[in-house]
């Protein structure tokens, strides 16, 4: 099996608003895109024919990795609406022949949960989905498996105890295709969770292959700078490893009075000023810029982003071309955080700022704020709660 | 203006390959295509029209065409209308020989009289085919096929990259002269082409000939050597580009597939170049230029809006610049003092009037660089310095990323160029580096698509802009007349009172580039107004300082930047534009009627 199939048109509606110019798969796994994460395990597992179903925003997705990934050719396939993962796998029907393998592109799995998922399909051809222990489990699509075969896979149980979850990885023969054009659509849409519980039998029509290692998904926007430290932790990041725990590109530049505290990454471009101190567990994206004397710790800087100087971020995201101003404060702390009528309690999270959102000069945030695409916020203004697209923050 | 390519060896499918070499050179023209193959004997296959006409024509044929030594040519006319007969490749009256050119035999008239006296009787109006009989002839007088070759190109004038087969011979002979050809070394065969992705999924280890030189390709392997016939000892390079990147990555046209390149483009046109922490700009490749008092830009097209902007910017350094037409320089150049530099833009580094205007400039003395994007192209090799614009190549005809990409290293350029008294301004510094983030900007909220459906279908485009953005809007006007085929023009801004406003009325749309408040912004305000004045509607390409957007019928955003970086921003908004417009029309937006993309003659 060299083909695989990766799942990249869903927008990810619980990561607004930093899903506001591209889809989930391209916010930042510490220094490069989620998908990038999940392209360059599926290439250590062997995969050479790389197929990618987009569809929200996907020209940022086309744009950002073009025909190749490490010298394989990447075949686009668009799903113009999103009518659900099995609605998705169909787009890519044309371009098969053969078994081949589906992983979801917008969550972080280990090299081995695909390589036992291929594996385990190539003993015994019959429809397999990796399956994993967690806590999380009725969060993800919980699983019931005995002696390998897969019994049951429900999408959020209301009731029961799972210990199992569903790790977003398949295997599948070109027959899931006939499977998925016979099933019924709920509300016009086909998840392919669906089309797998269909075939569930007694007989073992389902495997489930149980798999350990790293698997990391961020649910919300403050999940980033967890998968950052996950990723950290095993320097699964791009540029080399310079010192201990400092992964810092040739092509960055970072003043040598700053301090970079591992385990950190300084991806291509990016400019670190005289006396920053960037890290523990911080990444500062492609061509973004720390100031001088700025912290920034447990966070995610993203591509474009500048940091003014003296300015503190702590458990915080600042999205693509993000601003803060000289001296902004942007404190981290467990806190409520509210979306819409949703409250999230004991979050970690200092603040979201999305794409393109400037905070002035000497702004301060109160932690837990979610700062919209684009919104401005004056200098020495205060910022608590939700500031909305756009919107004008005045002191 | 044409492309070519050739292969010689067992271990390919001679037909497929020549087919796919073919396909991949079709931006260089793509009015009439042939094929032919040559062993124990010699086939011909050609037909006008797009290559899918010559794949019908070979896909009707009980068998491929056989023979290990093969050429094929993908032709953009100069002489003759499409035709089959005018198709390339020409044989001789015995159908002994088969030749495919591009480029243009300059005594091919008297070349043709003499022939035509001496009793031949000529099947198309090519200036190819005297080449054809002339081999035809020597190889009569019973030399080899490399002699009959060397022979007959000592009798031409002009410009070519030539490739022959012969009835016999399991061998290809070549040869250039101010036309680009370039070998590939294959294990188990050999190519040559026009530019390097035509072969790129057979090897990447290629030979660049030089002018006068001659390639000799056979299955056991090939040589080259010198216009006496003295063995060349030829560099093999190998090239880094992948051949998915001629991929369209998911898009309808490599037009709009460059069009969302060019953060990346300017990502690596900048990378190692700009440093934010010393205020400085670098270009290693620079290093050894001495000083200059005053530039010269010479170049065409796309490049030649690109040299206005370059020519502006070190003005506005205090560096007296001009740019020419290339194709009008080479034979009328400016005067030029001892401490001139004459600079070169050009895309490929092939295009013939740069590269003719730049000979014209050496060959008096004049130092000379190469603005281009491609490394070791003719450009670059023949120039006393280089200046890589890393854009990635560009196959869709309308260029578009690599302008963008051109603007910045001009930018380079000119802050190298400048005077002792000059310090690099940080703003401009920290503007380069946000550049790339707010082209993604403009691609991801560009109204482009929807405001132009107001305006399909209308008499005439007119682009205005002023200093920076005077380019700007010339290129917006080219752009949309390539690829839509109506009517577009770009002035400056000030010069449409001086005549052009006589065009104006409500049925021709004026799209007008303002950023800034400063007074370039409020004149071309005023030139707004006087548009207004006569109903035209009016689209503002803008960054929202100024208050043109009252006097506007749309808006199309761009983010508030550098007046040197703002350029770029509006740029790709009407890049956009002139794209939507050719799409809703169903025009052919990356292969557009009668043009190619690097006219390789003058």
């Amino acid at each position: 099996m060299d083909a695989a199939v990766v799942l990249a048109a869903g927008e990810g509606t619980r990561l607004r608003p930093l899903t506001r110019n591209r889809p989930k798969p391209m916010l930042p796994a510490a220094d490069r895109p989620i998908l990038a994460c999940v392209l360059d395990a599926l290439v250590d597992a062997g995969f050479d024919d790389l197929h990618l179903v987009v569809g929200y925003e996907r020209d940022r997705v086309q744009n950002h990795f073009g025909p190749t990934f490490r010298d394989r050719p990447l075949a686009y396939h668009a799903q113009e609406k999103q009518l659900g993962s099995g609605h998705a796998l169909l787009q890519a029907r044309d371009a098969l022949d053969g078994d081949f393998l589906v992983i979801n592109g917008d969550q972080i799995t280990a090299e081995s949960t695909i390589t036992a998922v291929a594996d385990a399909h190539a003993r015994s051809d019959r429809v397999t989905v990796a399956v994993r222990e967690s806590d999380d489990a009725p969060a993800y699509g919980a699983v019931r498996t005995d002696d390998g075969r897969v019994v049951d896979l429900v999408e959020r149980p209301e009731t029961g105890t799972f210990r199992l979850m569903n790790a977003g990885v398949y295997a599948f023969g070109p027959s899931v295709f006939a499977d998925i054009e016979a099933a019924d659509r709920e509300r016009g849409e086909l998840a392919l969770t669906d089309v797998i519980a269909r075939h569930i039998d007694d007989r073992g029509a389902v495997q489930g292959v149980r798999t350990e290692g790293l698997w990391v998904d961020a649910t919300y926007p403050w999940d980033l700078p967890v998968v950052a430290r996950e990723l950290l932790a095993r320097g699964r990041v791009e540029p080399p490893e310079r010192a201990a725990g400092q992964y810092v590109s040739p092509d960055s530049t970072v003043a040598d009075s700053a301090v970079l505290q591992p385990p950190v990454v300084v991806a291509a471009d990016a400019v670190v000023g005289p006396n920053a101190v960037v890290g523990p567990n911080a990444a500062v994206g492609q061509n973004a810029t720390v100031g001088a004397g700025a912290a920034v710790r447990r966070s995610v800087v993203d591509t474009d982003a500048r940091v003014g100087a003296t300015a503190t971020v702590a458990d915080s995201v600042l999205g693509q071309r993000a601003r803060l101003g000289d001296g902004a404060v942007l404190p981290g702390d467990t806190t409520d955080v509210r979306v819409g009528t949703t409250v999230h309690p004991e979050v970690r999270l200092g603040a979201v700022v999305a794409d393109d959102a400037r905070l002035g000069g000497g702004v301060t945030v109160a932690p837990g704020a979610l700062v919209g695409p684009d919104a401005r916020v004056a200098p020495g203004a205060h910022v608590d709660g939700t500031v909305g697209e756009g919107v004008e923050v005045r002191r | 203006m044409c492309g070519i390519v050739g292969c010689v060896g067992h271990g390919v499918d001679v037909q497929e390959t020549l087919l796919d070499g073919l396909a991949s050179l079709e931006y260089r023209g793509y009015d009439s295509a042939g094929i032919a193959t040559a062993g124990e004997t010699l086939s011909v296959v050609k037909r006008a029209g797009e290559l899918d006409a010559l794949v019908a024509a070979l896909e009707d044929r009980d068998a491929p065409l056989d023979g290990p030594a093969g050429v094929g040519h993908t032709r953009w006319s100069t002489h003759g209308p499409p035709s089959d007969a005018n198709a390339h490749p020409h044989t001789d009256e015995a159908g002994r020989v088969a030749v495919v050119h591009n480029g243009i035999i300059e005594n091919y008239q008297s070349l043709r009289d003499e022939l035509e006296a001496a009793g031949v009787t000529f099947a198309s109006d090519t200036d190819t085919e005297v080449v054809s009989h002339l081999l035809g002839r020597h190889l009569d007088e019973g030399t080899t096929l490399e002699a009959a070759f060397r022979e007959t190109v000592a009798r031409l004038e002009g410009s070519y990259a030539l490739a022959a087969v012969a009835r016999g011979a399991d061998t290809v002979v070549a040869t250039r002269s101010d036309s680009p050809l370039v070998l590939g070394v294959g294990e188990d065969a050999t190519f040559f082409a026009s530019d390097v992705p035509a072969f790129l999924e057979h090897t990447r280890e290629v030979v660049y000939l030089e002018d006068g030189q001659f390639a000799t390709l056979q299955p056991a392997g090939w040589t080259v050597t010198d216009a006496d016939g003295s063995p060349v000892d030829a560099e093999v390079t190998t090239v880094a580009w992948d051949p998915e990147q001629t991929g369209k990555s998911g898009y309808d046209h490599f037009m709009l597939k460059e069009i969302h390149e060019q953060p990346t483009a300017l990502r690596q046109c900048l990378s190692g170049r700009v440093d934010e922490l010393a205020g400085e700009i670098t270009v290693a490749e620079l290093d050894a230029l001495d000083s200059f008092g005053s530039v010269q830009l010479v170049a065409c097209g796309t490049s030649y809006h690109a040299a206005l902007y370059g020519a502006t910017l070190l003005q506005q350094q205090g560096i007296p610049a001009q740019a020419a037409l290339a194709n009008e320089y080479a034979t009328a150049p400016a005067p030029r003092r001892a401490d001139t530099l004459v600079v070169g833009v050009t895309q490929s580094g092939e295009t013939a009037d740069t590269l003719r205007a730049l000979r014209e400039a050496r060959g008096r003395g004049a130092t000379t660089l190469a603005v281009t994007n491609v490394v070791d192209s003719t450009a670059a090799r023949e120039c006393d310095h280089a200046l890589y614009i890393r854009a990635g190549p560009e196959i869709g005809v309308a260029a578009t990323k690599t302008f963008s990409s051109q603007l910045i290293a001009l930018n380079l350029l000119a802050d190298r160029m400048a005077t002792s008294a000059y310090r690099t301004p940080r703003d401009l510094v920290a503007a380069l580096r946000d550049l790339p983030g707010q082209v993604q900007t403009v691609l991801d909220d560009s109204r482009a698509a929807s405001v132009v459906d107001e305006y399909l279908d209308r008499t005439a485009y007119f682009f205005v802009g002023r200093t920076y953005h005077h380019p700007v809007a010339l290129e917006g006007a080219l752009k949309f007349k390539e690829i839509t085929y109506e009517h577009a023009e770009g002035f400056a801004a000030g010069e449409l009172k001086h005549g052009p406003l006589a065009l104006v009325t409500a049925d021709t749309p004026v799209f007008a580039v303002v950023t800034g408040t400063d007074e370039a912004a409020q004149k071309t305000i005023g030139n707004v107004k006087e548009v207004e004045a006569r109903d035209a509607p009016v689209v503002a390409v803008t960054d929202g300082q100024s208050d043109v957007a009252r006097y506007a019928d749309h808006v199309l955003t761009i983010p508030e930047s550098h007046p040197r970086t703002a350029p770029v921003l509006a740029n790709v908004q009407l890049q956009l534009v002139a794209y939507h417009v050719a799409d809703r029309m169903g025009r052919s937006i990356d292969k557009p009627r009668n043009l190619a993309k690097s006219v390789t003659v003058e």
